[in-house]
């Protein structure tokens, strides 16, 4: 029997308003490899983050090699052996595999640096773990895989005896991707526990020895890899009921408004190519990182194009900056409206106005301020958007009506298309049927609207048509009539090669 | 009937986004005015005032002209420099026979010059604004000692008479041209900040520069156009040093970035970008000028007054970032709302 070295019983965390973590459960033996699998924002961040100190539970038991513990902090965590091992790697670029194995914690004599020795114990850490990498290497000079593997290295040689692995394998080739399962199934003889958080369902086979399935931050089950399939895994993944009404109209679909042919811009846009028809809600699912917003962004001329053709009732549009899309009657609704949406120390009035100032200035470039008050007022009133006036500034608003205000900046103008990239994320759910009903309006006017969403419910609930996507590539398409939680799941995670 | 009415036309003042600052700061003037009047009864007087004026006037020039460029989100050290080259290069020519008109032209066309290249920098070949304009000011030095072979001009003589009188020593209305350059300056750039595309352009790119270009701002004409004008009031400010004096001095406009930096801060507007009126940058020039008139008066050296103004605007950008140092908090509350959206999702 092993022993088990990681045990959380009933940890529960609620962050205003939502409810991280519910009584979730979780343990992990010495030399085993525990997958955690779940959908974007199952909770699986949210525990690791609990486990490795970044945040308190609000209640809930962890007992790390069999101690129970209280008040962990990252440090702590870090003295205790768990070691987290990033999607985005935590290295200096500029410093030698060895100044980074050791940054914080240099071996020093008499105050001075003694590189020699602290390159002789790297060695000797990067030979234990059979990684060929020279100590005096410069880590930004080695590819990504490597990369990851001297963060291993580090964490081992804080003798860390738990890893945390969140999505190692994202940015890794196949070849690659062997070389670090033979270092976990090493470190796994050596009797570390491995906690691996991945998308990629296929590849446990390789390594994993238990899954536990999270959803909606609540624990669903833990299984045995060997005595389950991947059918099951994914239906406890998406399984839940969807108890929400979406306001669908329909619509008689009408012609083709709208096309993209092999377009390529980077690593997440290979090779896009779809149609949108009038009168349709054409909706992009998929995991995160699989590319979805990366393609709008080609798409809108925010991130230069490497190739493809986008066809825009039936004449093809050149399109490299924002303002060809918005001219051509293309315009981008931003996933992260305080980062690419708004300018928040300006007022509403001035943000509704930002991108339709061509029309509400006259000929001399002196804005018409009349006009730009009425479509504002317009505005505000259509989409029930809730303000003192339309003067204050967007910071003061809460984010519901910031998304609100974002949204109708690019409803102001006539416009052919709308690409929706995460309309509702973070809002409360009237302001989200708000903005539902808007999609619809838009349907009803013979405007293709292309709706991203991480929301699997919302999808299923606001699409004529699905595309889902992996890895920057269109896995799968879906008529509505036969899509499912499963299906999506299927090709969200089909990782081609 | 008609207090309400003034009531009114207040409540829209104070609906003017940064006037509530700009108000605090002029309350400071009139203290600083008030409390220098009382150490020297003098400082009242019609011929300091006069005097005071026309040694605000080139500062609130430059002043705005880095209001321009702070708002954006940069920042121009050039500014210095470009007074000094608009400075020596017209009076170069006037020395060398050049119709005073004419060098003032081709004095305006060389230091534009200056701008776009600044604003090509910044915007298109992405270079931080700092080290940009830090070479355009070694640069722009560099010309005003090449042009007269690194000697100040002799006098400009008597055909620039008329050229010395518009800037500097010729008065419309009782009043000083210089103090109308400054005024006319200030209404047509407060018109074109306030009332116009371009001005709304400048506004949206300091405040969030990728929302900007999402909405179809052309970032990197916007950002020249900031950069030309900034330029433009520089070499305007040339012009007058060179008609006060009579001639071309090489060190002409020495520290003065640091000057308009001061007027536009002390005045409201952040370094951050996004943030600030025309109208606090005349408040910050004033309190400027207001210091080294009253403490000359006091008997304070050189020394003494820049000390004074270092320390001024150095308090006036760290309330600017304490102020904001309550977002943070804010900022947090956002964070906790993306983790709500990822649980959600």
């Amino acid at each position: 029997m092993q022993e088990y070295i990681v045990e959380m019983e009933h940890i529960n965390k609620t962050f205003p308003g939502v409810k991280a973590l519910d009584d979730v459960s979780f343990n992990l033996k010495s030399g085993e490899v525990h997958a955690l699998l779940g959908e974007n924002g199952a909770g699986k961040s949210t525990l690791m983050k609990v486990l490795s100190g970044v945040y308190t539970a609000d209640s809930g038991e962890i007992k790390i090699f069999g101690d129970t513990v209280t008040e962990l902090t990252p440090k702590k965590a870090q003295q205790l052996g768990v070691a987290i091992i990033h999607q985005e790697l935590n290295l200096c670029p500029h410093l030698s595999v060895a100044e980074n194995i050791f940054l914080g914690r240099e071996i020093t004599k008499m105050g001075i640096l003694s590189s020699k020795e602290m390159s002789k114990e790297a060695k000797c850490i990067l030979d234990k773990l059979n990684i060929d990498i020279s100590p005096d290497e410069i880590v930004g000079n080695l590819p990504v895989s490597k990369q990851q593997l001297v963060e291993i290295a580090k964490a081992l040689s804080t003798n860390s005896r738990i890893l945390i692995m969140d999505e190692p394998t994202s940015a890794l080739s196949e070849k690659e991707i062997d070389d670090l399962f033979k270092i976990i199934r090493k470190l796994k003889g050596e009797g570390c526990g491995i906690i691996y958080i991945s998308h990629r369902l296929e590849e446990l086979q390789h390594i994993v020895d238990r899954v536990t399935i999270m959803r909606d931050g609540r624990y669903i089950t833990t299984m045995n890899y060997a005595e389950t399939t991947l059918q099951e895994i994914i239906s406890n993944m998406v399984g839940r009921e969807i108890k929400q009404k979406f306001p669908r109209v329909n619509v008689k679909r009408g012609g083709k408004i709208f096309e993209v042919k092999n377009l390529n811009a980077g690593r997440l846009v290979r090779n896009i190519n779809f149609e949108l028809y009038e009168g349709e809600i054409l909706g992009i699912a998929g995991l995160m990182g699989a590319g979805r917003t990366e393609t709008t962004r080609a798409i809108f001329g925010a991130e230069p194009k490497e190739s493809g053709e986008i066809i825009l009732d039936g004449k093809s549009v050149t399109i490299n900056k924002p303002i060809d899309a918005i001219n051509a009657g293309i315009v981008l609704v931003p996933e992260d409206r305080k980062r690419d949406g708004l300018c928040t120390k300006l007022s509403v009035r001035e943000n509704i106005a930002l991108p339709n100032l061509d029309f509400l200035s006259k000929s001399c470039g002196i804005v018409d301020e009349n006009e730009e008050k009425a479509i504002a007022n317009k505005m505000v009133k259509d989409l029930k958007i809730k303000l003192p006036d339309i003067d204050v500034v967007t910071d003061s608003l809460s984010g519901g009506n910031q998304q609100k205000v974002v949204v109708s900046k690019w409803l102001a103008r006539n416009s052919r298309v709308v690409i929706f990239d995460e309309p509702t994320r973070g809002i409360d759910v009237a302001a989200k049927v708000e903005i539902y009903n808007l999609m619809n309006d838009l349907k009803k006017q013979g405007i293709g609207v292309i709706f991203v969403s991480s929301e699997m419910p919302e999808i299923l609930g606001m699409s004529d048509r699905i595309l889902v996507m992996c890895n920057g590539r269109i896995t799968g398409e879906l008529d509505i009539e036969h899509a499912t939680q499963n299906m999506i799941m299927e090709y969200a995670t089909k990782f081609e090669k | 009937m008609k207090k309400r009415d003034d009531k009114n036309i207040l409540r829209k003042i104070m609906a003017i986004r940064g006037m509530g600052q700009v108000i605090t700061v002029a309350f400071g003037l009139v203290v600083l005015c008030i409390v220098f009047g009382i150490l020297n009864p003098v400082f009242f007087s019609n011929r300091n005032i006069a005097n005071l004026l026309r040694q605000i006037a080139p500062i609130l020039i430059i002043g705005i002209g880095q209001s321009y460029v702070l708002i954006t989100g940069n920042i121009d050290l050039s500014i210095g420099s470009v007074v000094g080259m608009s400075c020596m290069v017209s009076a170069t020519m006037m020395t060398k026979g050049v119709n005073p008109w004419v060098a003032v032209l081709i004095t305006y066309i060389c230091c534009l010059a200056i701008g776009i290249i600044n604003g090509q920098l910044v915007a298109n070949c992405k270079l931080p604004p700092f080290i940009a304009t830090l070479g355009t000011m070694t640069i722009a030095r560099g010309i005003a000692q090449i042009v007269n072979n690194n000697y100040n001009t002799d006098s400009i003589g008597a055909a620039a008479k008329g050229f010395r009188d518009f800037f500097y020593y010729g008065k419309n209305f009782g009043v000083f041209n210089t103090i109308w350059i400054a005024a006319v300056l200030w209404i047509i750039f407060n018109f074109i900040l306030n009332k116009t595309r371009t001005g709304r352009y400048i506004y949206a790119i300091g405040s969030n520069i990728e929302a900007a270009r999402l909405s179809g701002v052309n970032i990197a004409h916007i950002t020249t156009t900031a950069y030309v004008v900034s330029s433009f009031c520089s070499c305007t400010v040339g012009l007058i040093t060179c008609a006060i004096s009579g001639m071309g001095t090489m060190d002409a406009g020495n520290g003065y970035e640091m000057y308009a930096v001061a007027a536009s801060v002390i005045g409201g507007v952040s370094t951050l970008g996004g943030q600030g009126i025309l109208l606090g940058t005349v408040i910050g020039a004033s309190i400027w000028g207001v210091l080294q008139n009253g403490l000359q008066f006091a008997g304070a050296p050189v020394a003494i007054r820049n000390i004074a103004i270092g320390v001024i605007v150095v308090v006036s950008v760290l309330l600017d970032v304490i102020i904001r140092k309550g977002r943070p908090i804010r900022k947090k509350k956002n964070i906790t709302t993306v983790n709500k959206a990822e649980i959600k999702a």
